[in-house]
């Protein structure tokens, strides 16, 4: 591992990298726009200039070089010295701040980026607190550049990060800067919009308010806003997030840098995909059918029933590939406990076309749930009666069943009109999902249930990969999480703590209780 | 939505798109150059040539062509001035806005003749005739004020010989051949020796070229083999 100076202090860098990552891995708070690890480097917003030694071209004696050098652009070598701390250094500084503040309007107050913008931070910490420009600004129009993603071009500092995103990692290229110079704008083809599966990633990569997200716009104000550290449950891939919410709800999801799965990006339905946590519609309150009557019931009174009604033989439970292993592990373990040979069957994987790669490997997998490989794990673990959703559902028509145990969690509808028609012959039917649907109004007990969002635990991802995700907000009133829930009806004191039942899920089932954590990487765009 | 935003989802009138002609010129360029994306350049002369501007019809087309996105084209076409993405007259002015042309009367060259053709910078005349444009420097500080006519240069022009050149059917009448860059790659060559003589040049081209059908010196070959 290289060694370099930077502000007289030795620091140990990965090979290979540009000073400005050894830097900002280091601490330093070195301002840049163009620069993103998982982009090419055009070194064009010149922010990120330092002074470097080199050696005199007579004297041969190192002294700091007269020019500043784009520390993006400059790869550590051993024993290097530069520096970021000095007066020529921190001129450039202030003076490209003034010429980005040029043109650029004052609407932080009305902009969604205000909070986490680099160009509010970097002017507080370079900029002057007034302007000596005493021309009129450019004015240009906001553009709707596609279905998801508004250009503001007035705010643009032209760091082109969008566009290397479109042309490289999207590999769609609907990105370009038209006109150059002061005019330059960023735009796309009239009619060719900007409307690829990773395009939500260009406003987390836009380092000012310019481009932004529908979904988002005007909805929050970011600093109102608690961010958790996730992973997505759209597809099997295990895309690490960022989860931002309030009291008002889930408001945003970004992603969190993973370099095992999704590097800095997320694909458009890990983003958007998590309206359905927000809906006014979701279940709250346990039901149950007496008497063809239905009426609400307790949480408290549910156990017993339970064990009354799986006790005897031809019960089944239908594990959801949405449950974390955790969960999945509690609800396996009451299932044996109360019936020694309950069926357990893996829930519905819902699967859509193919695999889809991009150029530099993103991948956005056709399976559409989080957890099929910990769920599969853990029943093949448990051993016993095992059967596919579709054979259970054929039992349950048949008669073999009697009664099952359906764990949805999905966020749309899921089941077919012909398998909610055979699971409704059964003695007894207990759906736990989030939504009404043609199941839960066949049900005996209906449980309603908690998206990811509202729960922790861990997922284990398509190739094996155990990653956990933490709460962002609590259970919605009413509603008892899945954990404490399996953790009650497996007779376990105390409160749910994933972790807990990890470390006790791993003295079976070592392989998943150990869960994997990304490298810690800088922020690069708030 | 309530305010002001430009539609960028749906493309409106896109212009004409080039001809089948113009496609194959295009293709004829392509073994000059290590990739299609290299093309570019030739491709948009071509279709200005052929149309008289690069419409956006065009650009797509250009861009099937050479493989690359649309946005590629309309970036490149949007950073050089002289690429019209509308249409324009028959002759172009070019009125030079530099230095020297700026002190010795090249402002008062554009007024008149914004007023005497009765548009603008960037306009067109109603009978399609002349359109207007300014440049930074035409190259000819020592015949300021000066200003061209599509690719005839005219120096030292004075306000009084203006009406004249405008009505002079010859004023951009080349008294040089065209350049032939654009031509289809395989058609005749240039008699250079021809030209040399006729213009009172005496070098002889370059050794090589006859050795290169396309008059290109060898390097190009060698970015075709790498």
């Amino acid at each position: 591992m290289p060694k370099i100076i930077i502000d007289g202090k030795e620091i140990e860098c990965r090979d290979g990298i540009p000073v400005l990552q050894a830097a900002l891995e280091a601490g330093w708070d070195v301002p840049h726009y163009c620069y993103h690890p998982g982009l090419s480097v055009v070194a064009s917003c010149r922010l990120c200039l330092m002074e470097q030694k080199m050696p005199h071209p007579q004297t041969k004696e190192m002294g700091w070089a007269p020019k500043l050098f784009p520390s993006c652009q400059t790869p550590v070598k051993d024993g290097m010295e530069v520096r970021f701390h000095s007066e020529s250094v921190e001129n450039n500084q202030k003076h490209v701040m003034e010429y980005y503040l040029l043109n650029h309007p004052l609407d932080c107050p009305v902009c969604d980026k205000a909070g986490e913008c680099s160009l509010q931070d970097y002017s507080e910490k370079f900029g002057n607190a007034t302007s000596r420009m005493v021309e009129d600004k450019h004015k240009n129009p906001k553009k709707d550049i596609g279905p998801k993603t508004l250009l503001y071009q007035d705010r643009c500092v032209l760091c082109t990060r969008c566009v290397r995103f479109a042309d490289e990692i999207a590999g769609t290229g609907e990105l370009a800067v038209v006109e150059r110079g002061s005019r330059g704008e960023i735009d796309v083809f009239p009619g060719e919009p900007l409307a690829n599966d990773l395009q939500g990633n260009v406003v987390d990569l836009c380092p000012v308010g310019c481009l932004l997200d529908k979904q988002f716009l005007f909805r929050q104000r970011v600093w109102n806003l608690q961010t958790v550290p996730s992973v997505s449950p759209a597809d099997s891939s295990g895309a690490c997030i960022w989860i931002d919410a309030n009291d008002a709800g889930v408001h945003r999801v970004r992603p969190r840098f993973n370099e095992r799965v999704n590097e800095w990006w997320i694909s458009d339905e890990q983003r958007h995909g998590f309206e359905y946590v927000n809906r006014e519609d979701r279940l709250t309150r346990p039901r149950i059918r007496e008497n063809g009557q239905v009426r609400g019931a307790s949480w408290e009174e549910i156990p017993a029933h339970l064990r009354a009604a799986f006790a005897g033989d031809g019960s089944a439970f239908v594990i959801s590939p949405m449950l974390s292993n955790e969960e999945a592990w509690l609800l396996a373990t009451f299932a044996r406990q109360v019936a020694p040979n309950a069926v357990l069957a893996c829930g519905h994987v819902p699967v859509e076309g193919q695999d889809r790669s991009f150029p530099k490997g993103f991948t956005i997998r056709a399976e559409k749930a989080p957890n099929r490989g910990g769920v599969e794990r853990i029943l093949a673990h448990f051993g016993g009666p095992q059967m596919s959703f579709d054979e259970l559902c054929g039992q349950a028509a048949d008669g073999t069943l009697k009664a099952v145990y359906v764990y949805g969690g999905y966020p749309a509808a899921w089941i077919t009109p012909a398998q909610a028609e055979q699971l409704s012959r059964l003695d007894c039917l207990v759906v736990h999902d989030l939504f009404d649907g043609p199941l839960t109004e066949r049900a005996d007990l209906v449980l309603p249930a908690a998206p990811w969002t509202e729960r922790e635990g861990s997922f284990t991802n398509c190739d094996g990969l155990v990653q956990a995700f933490e709460r962002a907000r609590p259970p919605r009133s009413g509603i008892k999480a899945e954990g404490q829930f399996f953790q009650e009806l497996c007779g376990l004191p105390g409160l749910f703590r994933s972790a807990k039942i990890r470390t006790m899920l791993g003295e079976s089932i070592a392989d998943l209780a150990e869960t994997f954590q990304p490298r810690k990487e800088p922020e690069h765009a708030h | 939505m309530a305010w002001n935003v430009v539609d960028r989802n749906t493309a409106g009138d896109l212009g004409p798109g080039i001809s089948d002609a113009v496609r194959q010129k295009i293709r004829g360029f392509f073994d000059r150059y290590p990739t299609r994306r290299a093309v570019m350049l030739p491709a948009l002369h071509i279709t200005q040539e052929a149309l008289g501007y690069v419409s956006l019809q065009a650009m797509r087309d250009v861009a099937e062509e050479l493989e690359v996105p649309p946005s590629d084209v309309l970036d490149v076409v949007s950073f050089y001035t002289h690429f019209w993405t509308h249409p324009r007259g028959e002759k172009t002015i070019m009125v030079c806005r530099s230095l020297s042309c700026e002190l010795l009367g090249g402002r008062e060259l554009v007024e008149a003749l914004k007023e005497k053709l009765g548009i603008g910078e960037h306009e067109t005349t109603p009978d399609g005739r002349f359109s207007l444009m300014t440049e930074e420097c035409l190259a000819a500080c020592d015949h300021a004020p000066c200003m061209m006519i599509n690719e005839k240069m005219h120096k030292c022009v004075r306000l009084d010989q203006l009406d004249q050149l405008l009505d002079d059917p010859d004023n951009d009448r080349l008294d040089m051949p065209r350049s032939d860059l654009y031509d289809a790659p395989g058609g005749e060559k240039p008699d250079y020796a021809a030209l040399a003589r006729q213009h009172g040049h005496h070098d002889e081209p370059a050794a090589n070229a006859e050795d290169d059908d396309l008059g290109y010196t060898s390097d190009v070959g060698e970015m075709k083999d790498s």
